[in-house]
């Protein structure tokens, strides 16, 4: 019984942190940018959610919706902005795009801090919990992990069966290529950017109903989202998703077995112990 | 003879201009520097103790503030980090030749912006620290303005296992205080000769702590103590509820006494015991219009760190009223001596700085109320048992 409670605890954790990864692997993927920002649109959206249940009671479900349009939105007008210009500096452009994602999180972050304050909050909402022969399983987590994985499986199907995610994937495999096929590569770039950002606050907006969050846990949220990328590859969404859910069972297991401490830690360990046991792979990662 | 009337002039001048300054700075007000955590982990409660502060010299300039002159807060965002409360700490000494300073909140940044204050020999009360390792010999210029982190949840071991609780379990955030809490409950329940059945540390931001909830819920506690901050505080709730675990007694340190709390953890809160240095119903010297002024001028109810907040105030004030100066080693040697009523109780502290005023008290969550339940005297209720957890 045990074992199953830890089981459906990791996997419903992970399922949390499948949507936060793979939303950051789709720019990733595609724009070759690392984006320093991914955290704070999750704390924005996570911090709205929280600030518009205590306000008018909506449930938090059903502004996840809302939080990716409005999100994408914004993403359809930064990445123009922000991110398309630096396309021409070639291979420069990575570092110049980590410097600009670094600014870009600053400024969020300050105005989640002015709108929302700097107080860790949550959202008391599906606070039930299901009870089946000892086992026990929270009703917001479940309702967070099903609907991130939910999201993130509606993203590989999106990709995988539809034009526009050919189109989006073979961007992200060799520009070159997708040119020669005709595809908008720069359009590519932008829907990548809007959809990613779109689908962080929709993780932020699921990811409030379990975990306490504030301003400052937008670098946390980046950190552990390009962990699990690393785990299971650049624009490998499959491996990515495997990452998310073996992380999720991994925390649970160590926060169960040695205590807080082996749980936040984990994460970066498994990042240097993957780095030191396989450099190419990483070295691809961050390429 | 013109160049030399020149250079006689202009070191005359130099020699008069920091003499000017002095003048300047006396006419104006007393600057009182501190740093908060308006940003950061701790920054809930944080804010309650600047509130407090920022209401007693309001109060203060009112009536004509100190020594003829009024009172300016300068206050820095530490950002909840220790490196950057000693950063501005030594900007608001070297830089803001601020002429008092009142300590910042938490023991963690307290501790290390301590040696500082040491340093530069700067009389300061410290509300938001109750590590008592800091106020040691040697120390002396760091001043204790709240009760001890070794008395956070004294009270709940004895009666819980008066109330026939056997098994314990113990959790603590890895911060200075929190730490010290977590140390002095687990060694109170082994000379209790309760049977401590899980203990666990970690940091913040924090884990999921559902891992942690599963496993104190496989250790069957009848007693679970959190020696937490706010956000722990949240987080512990929820994860213990997620797995169906509610323990006969649920006490948190800091967290629960926050109007925040209430509206996170929603009705979850209902039960949990929690600690207050300072109560609505304390018949302290001037609680009723502290407790007015500070609904009116926040719109909220202020809490023990306000209190402390306020209090440090007051007792700065006294020493300065006392020993009529700024001198810092009069108001130190002045603060070790003297006791002071404040709204949070009698200041008084031992030869170290070390607080030795009123004690913690244990407040519990009845109906989305609280209400205290210790002292016996001024209880406002019995304590409730067990836990409902739902």
């Amino acid at each position: 019984m045990l074992a199953a409670q830890l089981i459906i605890d990791g996997v419903l954790l992970g399922g949390t942190y499948v949507l936060v990864a793979q939303s950051l692997n789709l720019i990733f993927g595609v724009m070759g940018v690392v984006n320093l920002a991914h955290g704070s649109f999750i704390v924005l959206s996570g911090l709205f959610t929280a600030w518009f249940f205590g306000l008018y009671g909506v449930s938090p479900l059903l502004l996840v919706p809302l939080t990716f349009a409005v999100v994408f939105a914004a993403g359809v007008v930064l990445q123009p902005v922000l991110l398309e210009p630096l396309v021409k500096y070639g291979r420069r452009m990575e570092l110049m795009s980590l410097m600009v994602t670094f600014g870009l999180n600053y400024v969020l972050v300050e105005i989640a801090l002015q709108a929302f304050g700097s107080n860790y909050v949550t959202v008391p909402y599906l606070q039930g919990v299901w009870s089946w022969h000892g086992i026990t399983v929270s009703q917001s987590l479940v309702a967070a992990g099903a609907l991130g994985g939910l999201l993130a499986l509606l993203l590989h199907l999106g990709l995988n069966r539809t034009t526009f995610g050919k189109s989006l994937l073979a961007a992200s495999q060799s520009e070159v290529g997708a040119l020669s096929c005709g595809i908008d590569v720069r359009r590519m770039r932008l829907a990548a950017f809007a959809v990613g950002v779109g689908l962080a606050a929709a993780a932020g907006a699921l990811l409030v109903l379990v975990l306490p969050m504030a301003a400052e846990s937008a670098d946390q949220l980046t950190i552990l989202a390009f962990v699990i990328i690393a785990l299971g590859g650049l624009g490998n969404y499959r491996g990515v998703a495997v990452a998310a859910l073996l992380l999720g069972l991994a925390q649970s297991a160590m926060g169960f077995l040695v205590g807080g401490d082996a749980e936040t830690v984990l994460p970066y360990l498994l990042l240097i112990l993957f780095m030191a046991a396989r450099p190419k792979r990483f070295a691809r990662a961050v390429r | 003879m013109r160049p030399f009337t020149s250079w006689l002039g202009a070191a005359a001048l130099a020699c008069l201009l920091p003499g000017l300054a002095v003048t300047a700075r006396a006419a104006g007000p007393i600057v009182i520097g501190e740093t908060t955590s308006e940003t950061g982990p701790l920054n809930v409660d944080a804010q309650y103790q600047l509130r407090g502060t920022q209401l007693a010299i309001d109060e203060i300039n009112k009536q004509g503030g100190w020594l003829g002159r009024k009172l300016e807060l300068r206050v820095y965002d530490d950002q909840s980090t220790p490196g950057t409360a000693v950063r501005l700490y030594t900007r608001l000494i070297t830089d803001d030749h601020v002429e008092l300073l009142l300590g910042p909140y938490s023991s963690g940044i307290t501790q290390a912006v301590a040696p500082l204050i040491n340093k530069y020999r700067m009389a300061t009360i410290e509300p938001g620290a109750s590590l008592p390792d800091i106020f040691q010999k040697g120390n002396e210029w760091n001043v204790q303005g709240i009760a001890s982190s070794l008395q956070y949840l004294e009270q709940v071991l004895p009666l819980a296992k008066q109330k026939g609780a056997a098994t314990v379990a113990v959790v603590g955030l890895k911060s200075a205080f929190s730490l010290a809490c977590y140390n002095a409950r687990v060694e109170q329940a082994k000379k209790l000769g309760m049977n401590v059945v899980y203990t666990a540390t970690y940091s913040l931001p924090g884990p999921d702590f559902n891992g942690m909830a599963l496993a104190m819920k496989n250790a069957h506690p009848d007693v679970v103590l959190g020696c937490t901050y706010y956000p722990d505080a949240v987080g512990f709730t929820q994860a213990l509820h997620n797995q169906g675990f509610a323990p006969r007694f649920l006490a948190l340190t800091i967290g629960p006494v926050e109007a925040s709390f209430l509206k996170d953890v929603g009705p979850l809160a209902n039960g949990i015991i929690s600690n207050t240095s300072w109560w609505y119903n304390f018949k302290t010297k001037g609680n009723a219009k502290f407790i007015a002024d500070y609904k009116a001028t926040f719109h909220e109810d202020p809490d023990y760190h306000a209190a402390a907040g306020y209090s440090a105030v007051e007792t700065l004030g006294a020493a300065v009223a006392a020993t009529h100066s700024l001198d810092q080693a009069k108001i130190r040697d002045w603060l070790l001596h003297h006791k002071v009523d404040t709204v949070q109780g009698q200041f008084m502290v031992d030869q170290y700085g070390l607080y030795m005023g009123q004690g913690q008290q244990l407040v519990q969550v009845q109906n989305g109320v609280l209400k205290l339940i210790t002292p016996a005297d001024l209880a406002q209720a019995p304590l409730e048992v067990p836990y409902p957890g739902t």
